[in-house]
């Protein structure tokens, strides 16, 4: 009964094939959309590298909550939520990467956190941020993370495989490293998301980020361990697995989609109604852009509105086929939720040249910090940008918006997102700005394929060293009874 | 649990088990042989017992849907007539009909409206209104007895016999005679 995974060459070459068909889309948008130094390109790694990642380290964490309440629903599939981790262990290291790099102005994913790090003098409400942001800081905060994190992914793997679990001193052992990484995963999840996503738009601040984004982990976490359940189960391993633990996992899909659900209004609603220019800005520029307003609310739809409706019924969650929809929904689901954070800045920076200050093309949020020459513009902030929604290669001139910008820079600096970008001398008369817009297009979809070629890779190669379900676990024998149909 | 009778019987056969596992398969066998089985009453809830006993999914989830569809539509019709129609005020600047604002109360009638519902279903179907005198076969069902109740009313003595000899058979520990009088 003691089944290993084979790795098998065929597989491998199936996985290869879509990483290279990832390789394939970064090549096309790294010289397809070569405008701001390649932001498409280093947004599409960013995206990825953080949404695997995420799964990674969720799939450890459900495995120490599980193992701290004494939970046996998981034995069967504890080895495949271990697996999930084994990605972390580059793609942490991928992720400081990408931050050095943008440090190092090779790109411009960070640059409002650095135009606040060059400000002279530091404004008064970004004395904090120029701490928190302080490059060593910075970095040696990620480094933390990203060291950690492959850590306990290597440690956790080698410890419960061990066959020695209904030892009492190895099952209290086991407590410990579950509440030690409960513990590190609490602070490194949050402190992550801010480090990595939400300081793209450094003035924009969200108290929940952290819990949305563990959120949405959890979805895409769970939609992909039921989907390589499934796939497992075809090909034959995992025989004691059955719809009752798939069953089990649905269940925990379908709570944490509509947890996700709950935070995604909450962050909304709270900025919606209390109208704090710094928060608001975050959502103008958003429902301001057509295309991201489709994305914001079609993830919205993907997310909340189909699990509601279609994973509700017990027989969806109950049918292999049914569930295996599902999730693989979900996980793109909140790619195109992450991408909706990650994407916007880029194509924001249009004219951002690294080693200069910046320019931005700010015109929206002044327009949006109620500049008081344009009354017209400013009645109603959201559909005034309706006719910003056009495809790409759209040749945008906005000198006018300039030059309300720098005006505006006086009276709202502190307060509108971008506002502090018009230090530059002549923030008029310069040359239209190109259009850099980056939308979910063929190149998105080929990369999106080859990280979760790279990752299951990384999956399967962790499953393969150690057999798939670790014998002698003392809730192995609970776990396989779990029996429940109706006639 | 119950399934609904309609005059309620008195007399009892009663069965009572000490471990679940055996006790499950009894249930099966029994069953098996085409005896009805009135109740099942454990200390605490068994995997596979709505199986064992041929029970069907339960509708309360689904009254539980319409329920919260109640209450959603209650409070989202309400605070629009309110809001658009009867008392229209501007409050932060928000539109008069400011449906993000809506949602948490919606959400809430939602959750309230549903869990009434089914609370309330669940206690008229299941007779467990106040005042109502419980009948308690065995007072040892909470504790560690795995109890099987069969309607003695309307069977021989001989079928009595049979299944008491049936569940000695299947590892009951205990077999006894219950009689309750009418009205209690």
């Amino acid at each position: 009964m003691n089944e290993t995974f084979e790795f098998t060459d065929k597989l491998k070459k199936q996985l290869f094939i879509m990483m290279g068909i990832g390789l394939l889309g970064l090549v096309m948008v790294f010289f397809l959309h070569p405008h701001n130094s390649h932001a498409r390109f280093w947004a599409n790694i960013l995206a990825n590298t953080y949404y695997f990642t995420g799964i990674s380290i969720f799939g450890m964490f459900a495995v120490s909550a599980a193992t701290l309440a004494y939970g046996g629903w998981h034995v069967l599939v504890k080895r495949i939520l271990l697996s999930l981790a084994a990605f972390v262990r580059v793609s942490g290291f991928v992720l400081v990467l990408i931050v050095v790099l943008g440090l190092l102005n090779v790109h411009t994913l960070y640059d409002h956190v650095k135009e606040i790090l060059h400000e002279s003098p530091v404004a008064e409400n970004h004395t904090t941020k120029v701490i928190f942001f302080a490059p060593a800081f910075w970095i040696s905060r990620l480094v933390a993370y990203a060291f950690l994190w492959a850590l306990f992914s290597w440690a956790m793997n080698k410890f419960f495989a061990r066959t020695d679990q209904t030892d009492p001193k190895v099952y209290k052992q086991s407590k410990l490293l579950a509440a030690a990484f409960i513990v590190t995963f609490a602070v490194t999840e949050s402190a992550a998301s801010w480090d990595y996503i939400m300081c793209l738009d450094t003035h924009w601040y969200s108290t929940l980020f952290g819990w949305y984004n563990f959120a949405s982990y959890g979805c895409a976490a769970w939609a992909m361990t039921i989907l390589l359940v499934i796939y497992l189960k075809s090909k034959g391993y995992l025989s004691r697995v059955n719809e009752n633990h798939v069953h089990d996992l649905g269940k925990l899909l379908f709570g944490f989609s509509i947890f996700w659900t709950y935070l995604w209004f909450d962050q909304f609603m709270l900025q919606w109604f209390a109208n704090i220019p710094e928060e608001t800005s975050f959502w103008v520029k958003r429902f301001g852009e057509g295309y991201f307003k489709f994305t914001i609310f079609g993830a919205l739809i993907i997310n909340f509105l189909f699990p509601l409706f279609f994973l509700i019924k017990r027989s969806a969650k109950r049918s292999f086929k049914m569930i295996g929809f599902g999730s693989a929904l979900l996980i793109f689901g909140h790619y195109v939720d992450f991408f909706n954070y990650v994407f916007i800045e880029p194509n924001w920076n249009h004219e951002l040249q690294h080693g200069h200050h910046a320019k931005l093309q700010t015109e929206k949020v002044v327009l949006y910090a109620q500049h008081e020459e344009h009354p017209a513009a400013v009645s109603d902030a959201t559909p005034a940008h309706e006719n910003k929604a056009e495809v790409a290669g759209e040749v945008k001139h906005e000198g006018a918006g300039h030059e309300a910008a720098t005006e505006a820079h006086g009276e709202h600096g502190a307060v509108g997102a971008e506002a502090h970008g018009e230090h530059v001398a002549g923030g008029h008369g310069h040359e239209a700005p190109v259009s850099n817009f980056a939308g979910i297009g063929v190149g998105e979809l080929l990369v999106f394929i080859g990280f979760l070629g790279a990752f299951l890779f990384a999956f399967f190669n962790n499953l393969s060293k150690r057999p798939i379900i670790v014998e002698n676990d003392p809730y192995l024998k609970e776990n396989e009874k779990l029996v429940v149909t109706y006639s | 649990m119950s399934a609904a009778a309609t005059t309620t019987p008195n007399k009892f056969v009663v069965g009572l088990w000490d471990h679940e596992e055996v006790y499950l398969h009894a249930i099966e066998h029994i069953r098996h042989k085409g005896i009805e089985i009135y109740d099942s009453l454990t200390p605490f809830p068994v995997h596979g017992l709505e199986d064992a006993l041929g029970y069907k999914e339960t509708r309360l989830h689904t009254a539980g849907f319409f329920f919260g569809a109640t209450g959603t539509t209650l409070a989202l019709t309400f605070m629009t007539w309110v809001m658009t129609t009867n008392y229209p005020i501007n409050f932060g600047g928000k539109p008069y009909w400011p449906v993000p604002s809506f949602i948490p109360i919606t959400f809430e009638l939602t959750v309230l409206f549903a869990a009434w519902g089914m609370t309330l279903t669940y206690l008229v179907r299941n007779k467990l209104w106040p005042g109502r005198v419980p009948r308690i076969y065995d007072k040892r069902t909470t504790d560690d007895r795995f109890a099987l109740v069969f309607d003695a009313e309307k069977i021989s003595a001989q079928e009595i016999s049979d299944i008491k000899s049936l569940c000695t058979k299947e590892g009951a520990v205990e077999v006894k005679d219950k009689v309750f009088a009418a009205g209690e």
